[in-house]
């Protein structure tokens, strides 16, 4: 019931709520906890703002592990500096053969963390920060999406599909899922193909929440500009999660259109259309002198013969 | 302007003249502006006169005029492939030798050859077609048998036209007709093409021009062409830079039969489009129409009052254009039902029998010398076809006056013709001994002054007739002009 729509409402107002969470860090300041912060450190609305977009669909912060370990208690695991390294180049620490980093990547099931466009060290540190302060509340703003964890029904399905079809518009915009993805048992010519093939995308993500969390706010570079301005709601990650599971979950061998059987498909297509042309325009001139001397030649050896 | 085809020898001159001047670059040099046909042939480009498939000219049906080349439910459908133009076959393939082969060979058993090279592609090539492929009746068997206006004739008549010692030939030398109602410009969508106004020169615009290649589709006499290397078409311009400076164009003045004939006439452009909606057979007489006499006081009245220099006019007194094609009715428009109006007017060829093979003797007598029209060998029918959209009356008209004026001519100078006879055959052709005189010394004696009358150009007044130049006064500074070639 509670979409991401409601999440990014409240990050709107939370320059309202940095006075309670001043309140809030005084203890942690007297009880000495590492990476202390004072007033002047208060996470930006910008910080918040970048880690929404960016870190959002693969962790939470008190919400349990999506593809990524839940951040709550980062810092208990790791220190400040290791964070700041890893954000910055989580390929280069996790092939650098740190221990920590390798059981990280083992966790997530060899699902490297992606470098964040647009990082740097400034970035970086202010994320820790960022992780360490909300770490430290009862409910963090970025525990997860409050999706409704309903069942799912025959209904979300349909829904799903026809989102992802394109045939129901999206409430804030949002392009069909069509028109860079294919899953399976769409028919006819597939979906676009600059995207994935998501009939598996459901297992590979293992399961509804990571979806969810994914299509709150996907954080690829190809989807994460076009989906900024233009997030699903709430309602619509829930009917795709339970058409992207359906998928998944049909029989496995129906596989998507076969490139080959495209682009046959497509040379069939461009003959079609030549010959349509062709025939349209079949009174079009073509040529004068060249028939009229074939014809006669003809003509004389006919009379010949 | 006037080509008096009873004196084309078919020398070509007029179009080497106008190809050393004006179509000697690349992209032009399968252009001939200036051409010699044979007729009976199928011409330059190949069957230009066959609308049927190159949809050239105005179709009516008696109310309205319409192009046959496009429409406005056409032009979509067609838009990026303007159709019914002439192939680069059915004009040809130009093309030079290698000449160096042939001057720097090396010493060898065979003699050396210069091999025909692709002025397109630059490689060599097969020679499959000329500009005068068919010169002379040359492979007559196809080119003059598919002539399109052999159809007017019968069986028997084109059997005839075939026959040795019958056979029948004229020369039909074409530039650009300069017409009235130029189905082009009409055609062109860039609105690059004009007609100028102060001597009916239809020009294509360079700077404008943008290869929609509308005009060469439109034309019925094919005289535009598309120049592949600037990407921008070009026609015929009546070498008007030769005439702001009071020279004849290249093609008129090189003639060596001085068949040519130009000066400017007066019209009322207001005719000219109920005149161009009158059935085929009454079109020379409306384009005559159109042309008004520069003598009539009420004329040069209105001339006058719509800014028309006195020199102009004055000109158009003496033109010879006028006296041919207006008053003397021996001029006829080349292919009239096309509906342009050609400016260019023909004097048909008469071709009469000139001698008599009868068994071992040949005889030239005075009464089969000049026998009557019907019995030219050319057929009166083809003239018709050619210079009167079908209406034989007006070219028998101009064969039997120009007849009258040879035995006119005869019973002067030789003598053996009885003045009585000769006075009933020039009354027979309409015609006196005055004009016939007149004719004879027009056609016969003309000088440079009497052949070319070119009216006193007055470019700067010219231009302010058509717009003020107050008005661009401090708005244009120096600027370069956009060289025609391609981005």
């Amino acid at each position: 019931m509670f979409g991401y729509a409601q999440c990014r409402h409240e990050g709107n107002s939370s320059v309202k709520k940095s006075s309670i969470l001043e309140l809030l860090l005084i203890p942690a300041l007297l009880t000495g906890m590492p990476g202390s912060i004072n007033a002047q450190d208060a996470p930006s609305e910008e910080t918040i703002s970048f880690f929404k977009l960016n870190c959002m669909s693969c962790h939470t912060i008190g919400g349990g592990r999506l593809t990524g370990p839940d951040l709550k208690g980062a810092i208990e695991r790791a220190d400040e500096a290791w964070l700041v390294d890893f954000i910055l180049d989580p390929k280069g620490v996790i092939d650098g053969g740190d221990p920590y980093a390798v059981e990280l990547l083992r966790e997530s099931r060899g699902v490297y963390m992606t470098k964040v466009p647009g990082i740097d060290r400034a970035r970086a540190e202010k994320l820790v920060k960022l992780i360490i302060s909300e770490s430290l509340k009862e409910r963090s703003q970025f525990a997860g999406l409050e999706i409704s964890d309903r069942p799912l029904t025959d209904a979300d399905i349909g829904r799903g599909r026809e989102l992802f079809m394109g045939a129901t518009q999206y409430e804030n915009g949002a392009p069909a899922c069509l028109s860079c993805h294919t899953v399976s048992g769409i028919g006819g010519l597939g979906g676009g193909r600059l995207g994935p093939d998501l009939t598996n995308a459901y297992d590979r993500l293992e399961g509804r929440k990571a979806v969810s969390a994914w299509l709150g706010a996907p954080p690829s570079l190809v989807m994460q500009p076009v989906f900024k301005d233009h997030p699903l709601d709430g309602e619509e990650v829930l009917a795709l999660v339970a058409y992207l599971k359906s998928v998944a979950e049909s029989e496995v061998g129906v596989a998507p259109v076969s490139t080959l059987k495209f682009v046959l498909s497509g040379f069939a297509g461009s003959a079609f259309l030549l010959l349509l042309l062709d025939f349209l325009w079949r009174r079009r001139y073509r040529a004068t002198r060249r028939p009229m001397v074939r014809n006669r030649h003809h003509a004389a050896m006919g009379s010949k013969s | 302007m006037v080509f008096h085809l009873d004196k084309c020898i078919g020398c070509h001159t007029c179009s080497v003249a106008c190809k050393n001047v004006w179509t000697d670059r690349e992209g032009t040099d399968y252009m001939w502006w200036n051409n010699v046909e044979t007729k009976p042939g199928t011409g330059f480009p190949t069957k230009w006169e066959d609308q049927e498939s190159y949809k050239g000219g105005w179709k009516t049906d008696g109310e309205k005029l319409e192009l046959r080349s496009t429409s406005k439910k056409k032009i979509i459908p067609n838009i990026f492939h303007n159709p019914s133009q002439p192939s680069l076959d059915d004009y040809y393939e130009p093309w030079t030798y290698n000449y160096d082969e042939l001057f720097n060979a090396p010493e060898g058993d065979d003699q050396p050859v210069a091999r025909p090279i692709s002025m397109i592609t630059g490689e060599p090539m097969e020679i499959e077609a000329g500009p005068n492929w068919d010169d002379d009746l040359g492979g007559s068997e196809v080119y003059a048998a598919n002539d399109p206006n052999l159809d007017v004739l019968s069986d028997e008549q084109q059997q005839q036209m075939k026959a040795i010692e019958r056979m029948v030939m004229f020369y039909l030398p074409r530039i650009c007709n300069h017409c009235l109602n130029p189905s082009c410009v009409a055609a062109c969508p860039s609105g690059a093409m004009y007609k100028r106004g102060e001597d009916g020169i239809v020009l294509i615009n360079q700077d404008r021009c943008r290869a929609w290649r509308s005009c060469i589709s439109a034309c019925p006499y094919k005289k535009t062409y598309y120049n592949w290397s600037t990407g921008k078409s070009e026609k015929c311009i009546l070498c008007f830079p030769r005439l702001e400076a009071g020279e004849a164009p290249a093609c008129f003045h090189s003639c060596v039969g001085r068949i040519r004939y130009l000066g400017n006439v007066l019209y009322d452009a207001d005719r000219i489009k109920e005149a161009a909606l009158r059935p085929d057979d009454e079109l020379v007489e409306a384009q005559r129409d159109t042309i008004l006499d520069p003598h009539d006081p009420a004329v040069i009245a209105a001339a006058q009052a719509s800014g028309i220099p006195d020199g102009v006019i004055e000109s158009a007194q003496k033109s010879p254009v006028y006296r041919f094609a207006k008053e003397w009715k021996l001029g006829l428009p080349l292919h009239v039902e096309y509906r342009t109006f050609p400016m260019l007017f023909y004097v048909p060829p008469l071709l009469p029998v000139m001698s008599i093979s009868d068994g071992d003797i040949v005889r030239s007598d005075v009464d089969e010398l000049f026998a009557e029209v019907e019995k030219a060998r050319a057929p009166i029918e083809y003239l018709g076809k050619l210079f009167s959209a079908g209406n034989v009356g007006k070219v028998r008209y101009a064969l039997r006056k120009q007849l009258a004026v040879r035995i006119w001519r005869r019973h002067v100078t030789v003598g053996d013709v009885a003045e009585e006879m000769a006075k009933k055959a020039l009354a027979e052709a309409d015609c006196t001994p005055e004009q016939a005189d007149e004719i004879y010394r027009l056609s016969a004696l003309a000088t440079w002054d009497d052949r070319f009358v070119i009216p006193p150009f007055q470019r700067e007044m010219a231009m302010e007739m058509m717009t003020d130049p107050h008005e661009h006064r401090a708005s244009a500074g120096f600027g370069s002009r956009e060289e025609p070639r391609r981005s």
